[in-house]
């Protein structure tokens, strides 16, 4: 039989949580009078959306930011929620590699099909052969490379954080235990602990989803050719 | 004897980090550096250093992840 891991649930309250969020985004923009100013979680979404936007731009063309737009705010609100749901509580879903596999997965697809439909099929073929016939293993070697690199950064730095953090909290919880009365309740561990979650939910877990994203759009706009970039 | 063994080879393999931060510190250094030349580029550049921390920092990663398997599957 099949054995439901509890990632799954952590994984459906995270997306349950980014609907409640994006819905509430939603109202929010429709109540927006154009002419006024933003402010709020409008002007953090309008913010959002010009920083995707000049990302893409910059690397690749008008078609692919419009295409590749939705799909990298979907990394950067997914990945960043998924990454602090440690603060609440709850296992990060991407301390999980099946998660992080299949969000890479899903990148590196779409860098071959994006390479095809830029490139056509038989420069994408001959590619491969270069610069000789025998480096297609080692090209299609470094093509799962590129997997593998993704999915570990992301896996590796979020499911190092959660395992020092549960290491230190056992050790702070032994060191209050010695004092008497008060010690049942681990309160060295909730001072020293906070800076530790600052440290690892927070800025690894915003670093790691800026880096996902760039690069993601730096691997798209390596495999197009020179003059489809800019216009 | 067996668990000392396992514990000098997650040692050896999270020694990765002493290589990643030396490449770090360079990073740094570099970032630094093109700041003082040239500080109006000041916002470009630590970005990129960001970048560079962060994906130089990919190795001590790996090492570590390797120790934790180390630990936890060979270990357990």
């Amino acid at each position: 039989m099949f054995e439901i891991q509890g990632t799954v649930f952590y994984i459906a309250i995270v997306c349950l949580a980014i609907l409640v969020f994006l819905l509430i985004l939603n109202m929010k923009l429709k109540k927006f009078d154009p002419l006024d100013e933003p402010k709020g979680l409008v002007l953090m979404a309008m913010m959002g959306v010009n920083f995707i936007e000049n990302m893409l731009k910059k690397d690749t063309n008008k078609e692919m930011t419009e295409k590749l737009g939705p799909y990298l705010a979907f990394l950067f609100i997914y990945i960043f929620i998924a990454n602090i749901s440690g603060l609440f509580g709850i296992t990060p879903p991407t301390s999980n590699y099946s998660v992080t596999l299949t969000l890479a997965a899903i990148t590196c697809i779409m860098i071959e099909v994006y390479s095809i439909k830029y490139n056509g099929v038989k420069s994408y073929v001959k590619k491969l052969f270069e610069p000789l016939a025998p480096f297609v293993v080692i090209n299609i070697i470094s093509k799962v490379g590129t997997l593998l690199s993704l999915s570990l950064r992301l896996f590796g730095n979020i499911i190092a954080g959660s395992i020092l953090m549960s290491v230190v909290y056992q050790l702070l919880a032994r060191v209050s235990a010695l004092i008497p009365v008060i010690g049942k309740f681990n309160f060295i561990g909730v001072i020293v602990c906070s800076v530790l979650h600052m440290y690892f939910d927070l800025f690894a877990g915003a670093m790691q989803t800026y880096l996902f994203g760039t690069l993601t759009v730096a691997f798209i706009s390596n495999e197009l050719p020179e003059e489809a970039k800019g216009k | 004897m067996e668990k000392g063994l396992i514990a000098i080879a997650a040692a050896l393999a999270v020694m990765t980090g002493m290589v990643t931060g030396i490449g770090e510190a360079s990073v740094a250094r570099q970032a630094v550096e093109s700041i003082g030349k040239n500080p109006d580029a000041a916002d470009k550049i630590r970005s990129m250093a960001i970048l560079g921390a962060a994906i130089s920092e990919t190795c001590a990663i790996y090492g570590m992840l390797v120790a934790f398997l180390i630990i936890f599957v060979l270990g357990a």
